[in-house]
């Protein structure tokens, strides 16, 4: 009997590995056998763009597991890949339940072309489970040459590169109040020992007189006197006070109003460094309405989303400020769907650069009709993180920096310092405004805008007149400017905006 | 004399009080006039939802229903006012959906000559809105691709060689793929500039010339049926 089971078990077995052994030999599947190698390379090329190796969703289903979910569906497999309409003619129920979960959020799939043998590569590199890989060697490298203001604080001064700490100058108000705290302390422990030292003396001089007098004078008159005897020592001291006070109380009223450096926390931690200098991003894909209104604006939630439906995991906090992206929209990063059922939660950013009521800015006047870069008046937004008020030192040191990357394109793909204007006073005050509006040269010839009003002003008499004024005002200032009465080289007049009408009071002021 | 110390003592700890204020970095610094700079007139970016109530705690808000004014999504059914550029004011018609898709490619025609003054637009707006993800001459090597962030970013020259005019814009309308949509960042007239420069990469044309009238030089010569419909 036990021999019989033996012999029927055997049995079995044999010809279960003959049946195994005979399929895989008449047909290989075609999740295996290919070059993985290759197929990364057609994967990259063809499929990345909405496909993900691992089960995450992306624009379209995660491949992990797909050997099990196509078993024995090679044929149709591949007329999906090249075909997906003909394949759904086919009336498969696989097929039909991707289409029922998928298409109406991603679409139908487009026809790809590839051939049998490359499907074959991809899926037996989808099958290897190699992770996409190329990615993080890339961002290393580009990571290095992307430094932030925080990361250059961060550094001890002697770790800074030559021309780097150029951007540091000024940007901290809380720098140069250290100083004052010294002087301060300096002050009141030579208040003590000198007081000290005129406590011990009358001391002595009490004690030699009656110690039963008692003292019936008030606080103030005791002060009074004190200081009437101490004549030489209240003055000095009083002087320097009143100079002092006088300095501080200067400086404090100097900076009312002047919000330099200005960097308040925000909601999400964005990092401009790895959007504009990593990215090469342009300002005006997220701040589109500079170029159009009088806000630059702020993105709203969907303009991240066009990148980071698919970006899920950033160079620097990895998933976490993302997520808030997220939720603010109600985006679930694991279906790669937006969610019904949460409600959407808008941002709060806090403002960062605030002019008051009664100045008129316009943005779109700047950047289209001026062609004023962004940086002219933002700094180096490739070294932030945060929005922040750029300072005047910041924006200078662009400027002198020879070493300074640049935003992607700049204006017209000019290096910065030719476009950018050297300025003295603080930003985002009134004697900034003029001095720029002063110094900056408009070019008439070259701008849409002006040779629009130019032949608008030439077409009247009263229009040429004017011109005629303009242009004889121009070169007197000019012939001013260069030698007494030597007339200029060039006659032609180099307009400034205050030529324009730039410093009209009704200009910029409701 | 103690009191006369204490005095000076107090003297100085005024002035301590004084200079000590303003190193937060999450107050600009003193204001000049608080109401010029925080006005009840709504501003923009500016958090009424919460600045008018600031004794108010969370909860309270929610009872009263206060919410941050922000950007808000224009109400159903608005056209923007276009003036001259009227014919760009109108609603997209197709829908977003697979069948919508295949029919911009039979009825949706771009309104726009494949002129010096719309490609040279469409050359900036591009480099604003697309290079980063589909590189400078469009062959999908735009930095966030070298980064690694997004793959598989397809060349205009090649992969998307046939792709009709009517798609893209289909595209730029809702997005597809992983591709969001630009509708809020482009006008439909910049859309269709984009869409010129676009038709000039898949060409394989990365700097277009243009003949003395102001059209693009192709490098086939193929006439353009109905350019006297177009602006």
């Amino acid at each position: 009997m036990k021999r019989l089971l033996a012999s029927f078990k055997k049995a079995a077995i044999l010809s279960i590995t003959a049946i195994t052994m005979s399929t895989s030999a008449f047909a290989v599947s075609i999740h295996e056998g290919g070059d993985a190698a290759k197929g990364e390379q057609l994967f990259k090329a063809n499929c990345a763009s909405c496909h993900k190796i691992t089960d995450e969703v992306l624009a379209a289903p995660g491949l992990k597991g797909i050997a099990d979910r196509w078993k024995g569906k090679d044929e149709l497999l591949v007329k999906w890949v090249q075909n997906p309409n003909a394949a759904i003619a086919t009336g498969d129920a696989y097929v039909k339940g991707l289409i029922a979960q998928y298409a109406a959020n991603f679409g139908v799939m487009p026809g790809q072309a590839v051939t049998k043998e490359d499907i074959n590569h991809i899926m037996t590199y989808v099958a290897s489970g190699a992770s996409a890989g190329g990615g993080a060697g890339a961002q290393a490298a580009s990571a290095d040459q992307c430094i932030t203001l925080e990361d250059l604080e961060k550094l001890e001064p002697e770790d800074l590169e030559e021309g780097q700490d150029i951007y540091l100058v000024n940007q901290d108000k809380g720098g140069s109040s250290a100083f004052i705290w010294i002087v301060i302390i300096a002050l009141i422990l030579l208040v003590i020992g000198i007081s000290g030292a005129n406590i011990s003396r009358s001391l002595k001089n009490a004690q030699a007189e009656s110690e039963s007098e008692e003292d019936h004078r008030s606080y103030l008159q005791m002060a009074k006197d004190w200081m009437w005897k101490n004549k030489k020592f209240v003055s000095v001291m009083g002087l320097f006070l009143f100079c002092y006070f006088f300095v501080v109380g200067y400086g404090t009223l100097m900076d009312i109003g002047v919000y330099e450096g200005y960097n308040p926390e925000q909601p999400i931690w964005f990092s401009h460094a790895a959007h504009v200098c990593k990215n090469e991003i342009d300002c005006q894909y997220c701040h589109s309405s500079a170029a159009k209104s009088k806000h630059a604006g702020i993105p709203s939630v969907n303009v991240c989303m066009n990148c980071h439906k698919g970006i899920k995991n950033g160079a620097v906090t990895k998933e976490t400020e993302i997520a808030k992206i997220y939720e603010a929209i109600g985006f679930d990063p694991k279906t790669g769907q937006y969610r019904t059922d949460v409600e959407k939660k808008p941002i709060v950013w806090n403002k960062v650069h605030n002019l008051p009521d009664h100045v008129y800015f316009n943005h779109s006047q700047h950047v289209t009709v001026g062609k004023i870069d962004c940086r002219q008046c933002h700094g180096p937004v490739d070294l932030y993180t945060t929005g922040r008020q750029a300072t005047t030192a910041q924006i200078n040191a662009m400027i002198k920096d020879p070493n300074y990357k640049g935003i992607t394109s700049g204006v017209n793909g000019q290096p910065v310092a030719s476009t950018l204007i050297e300025l003295t006073k603080p930003t985002l005050t009134m004697g900034w405004c003029i001095e720029c509006h002063n110094k900056s040269k408009v070019d008439l010839a070259s701008n849409d805008y002006y040779v629009e009003m130019h032949e608008r002003y030439k077409s009247t008499e009263a229009g040429r007149r004017a011109l005629r004024g303009l242009l004889q005002e121009n070169i007197n200032e000019e012939r001013e400017a260069s030698s007494w009465g030597k007339m200029p080289d060039t006659l032609a007049p180099s307009l400034s905006v205050k030529g324009l009408g730039g410093w009209e009071c009704g200009k910029c002021h409701y | 004399m103690k009191r006369p110390l204490l005095f000076t003592l107090s003297v100085f700890a005024a002035t301590m009080g004084i200079v000590s204020c303003g190193v937060d970095p999450n107050s600009p610094g003193v204001e000049y006039m608080p109401d010029m700079y925080r006005s009840p007139a709504v501003e923009a970016y500016v958090d009424y939802g919460s600045s008018k109530h600031l004794d108010w705690t969370q909860s309270q808000k929610d009872e009263a229903g206060v919410k941050p004014i922000l950007a808000r999504i224009p109400a159903a059914g608005s056209v923007a006012y276009m003036g001259q550029d009227a014919i760009f004011g109108m609603p997209y018609a197709l829908p977003n959906d697979t069948s919508g898709y295949s029919r911009a490619a039979k009825e949706i025609h771009s309104p726009l000559l494949s002129s010096k003054e719309n490609i040279e637009k469409g050359i900036v707006l591009f480099n604003r809105f697309c290079q980063h993800c589909h590189g400078k001459e469009g062959h999908g090597d735009g930095k966030i691709s070298q980064n690694g962030h997004i793959a598989g970013i397809p060349d205009y020259a090649t992969k998307l060689k046939d792709l009709e005019e009517g798609k893209i814009y289909h595209t730029l309308q809702y997005g597809k793929g992983l591709m969001g949509s630009h509708a809020s960042q482009m006008s439909q007239k910049e859309r269709w500039q984009v869409i010129e420069y676009v038709k000039c990469l898949q060409k394989g044309i990365t700097s277009p010339e243009f003949d003395s009238k102001g059209m693009l030089k192709m490098p086939v010569a193929s006439a353009d049926a109905d350019s006297t419909k177009k602006i």
